[in-house]
């Protein structure tokens, strides 16, 4: 008989599996150069398992943790844009059920509370420009840290979804100007808790 | 092989299925080494070794709720990453110029005695060849698993590793040391 091709070799080492391996292993049992050609194989195969392992050149945790939070962002958007549509029809409902087209009449409960949402918008622009002044991407932070601040920023990327969405409406009925300023007060939160985060943070760590 | 056992691994991945980023970060921690070692063995450039090793992650981050948690979280991770590695590589298989089965013909370089080291003769290997040597030599994975994974024939993959066997034989011009 020939000497075992590799392939035998191979298979001898996953015994049980082709017909013909008996006969294989009989000739492999009486041949010096086969059980050579084997210890060679059984070698390079643990020389294989013992080569180091390549390690990343960079941490890519952020990267990764950045596009996942992406990702869910979109899928929030989708779920916040079902749930103004659903706003939207309600109000659209209530509208005609009421019959008056609500445009008449501007309370003063009205004006205050567009003065209030005034005010809260006002106080998230300086907030957000307090923070970009802060810089929070350019500093070193901890992963609890990071933790909490993408956690308030998945949030505030749903707020403004949702304040985007509301923006497209064509009128601005009662209800959906309460649901404005509610997102509004929500955001003015979030930016006041981000803040907090990474001021804290900054104390901590003596910057 | 089961080497990479996370501490907690329930916690972590109850806490990660959530979308808590420390969890996550623990786990991309805990498996970033055994992820990109798997990925860079079996594509041809770091680059690519990394862009596979992002996608596995989203895919871990993103379908751990599939996670049934009957094997190891390590034996799901390794999977995902097998088989986002291989796709990268059939994505790049215009660059793979022995390719498959049609490849391995020995030239006059092959029967002059290089000694290689092992490193060098296995990035020498045509792409399909050494993701076969290494999921089946190192990885302990089963012809039938990688001929599933690659879309071929479990007979594919044993042709395919005895042939790599032979060069790598070849140009390591291997002693025994017995």
């Amino acid at each position: 008989m020939n000497h075992l091709t590799m392939e035998q070799l191979l298979e001898l080492r996953e015994p049980g599996r082709e017909p013909g391996a008996g006969a294989a292993y009989r000739h492999f049992e009486g041949c010096e150069q086969c059980r050579t050609e084997a210890d060679r194989l059984a070698q390079r195969v643990a020389r294989l398992k013992a080569l180091p392992s390549p390690r990343a050149s960079r941490n890519r945790f952020l990267e990764i943790r950045s596009r996942f939070a992406a990702e869910r962002r979109r899928r929030r958007f989708r779920a916040a844009t079902l749930a103004v549509l659903a706003l939207a029809a309600s109000v659209a409902l209530a509208v005609v059920l009421r019959g008056d087209g609500g445009a008449g009449d501007r309370t003063s409960a009205g004006a205050a509370a567009e003065a209030e949402l005034r005010e809260a918008m006002a106080r998230s622009r300086d907030m957000e420009a307090a923070l970009r002044a802060f810089d929070p991407d350019r500093r070193v932070i901890d992963g609890r840290t990071a933790s909490i601040a993408f956690r308030l920023e998945d949030q505030l990327g749903a707020v403004d979804r949702q304040l985007e969405m509301l923006g497209l409406m064509p009128s601005s009925p009662e209800p959906v100007d309460r649901e404005r300023l509610r997102l509004w007060r929500e955001r003015v939160g979030l930016l006041d808790a981000l803040m907090d985060v990474h001021l804290t943070r900054a104390k901590y760590a003596g910057m | 092989m089961d080497v990479y056992r996370l501490a907690q691994e329930d916690t972590l991945v109850t806490q990660a299925r959530r979308g808590d980023p420390s969890a996550q970060e623990a786990i991309y921690r805990a498996f970033e080494t055994p992820v990109y070692g798997l990925a860079r063995r079996i594509c041809r450039t770091r680059e690519d070794a990394e862009d596979v090793m992002q996608e596995t992650f989203l895919e871990v981050f993103r379908s751990l709720a599939r996670f049934r948690g009957d094997g190891s979280l390590w034996g799901w991770v390794r999977r995902i990453t097998a088989s986002k590695a291989l796709m990268r590589l059939r994505r790049n298989k215009y660059r793979d110029a022995d390719d498959l089965d049609e490849g391995f013909v020995d030239g006059p370089r092959d029967r002059t005695v290089l000694r290689m080291d092992l490193e060098a003769a296995l990035e020498r290997l045509s792409e399909t060849a050494r993701a076969v040597v290494w999921l089946h030599d190192v990885e302990g994975y089963t012809h039938d698993e990688i001929g599933r994974m690659m879309d071929r024939t479990p007979s594919f993959s044993k042709s395919q590793l005895a042939r790599a066997h032979h060069r790598l034989r070849a140009w390591l011009g291997e002693e025994v040391a017995i």
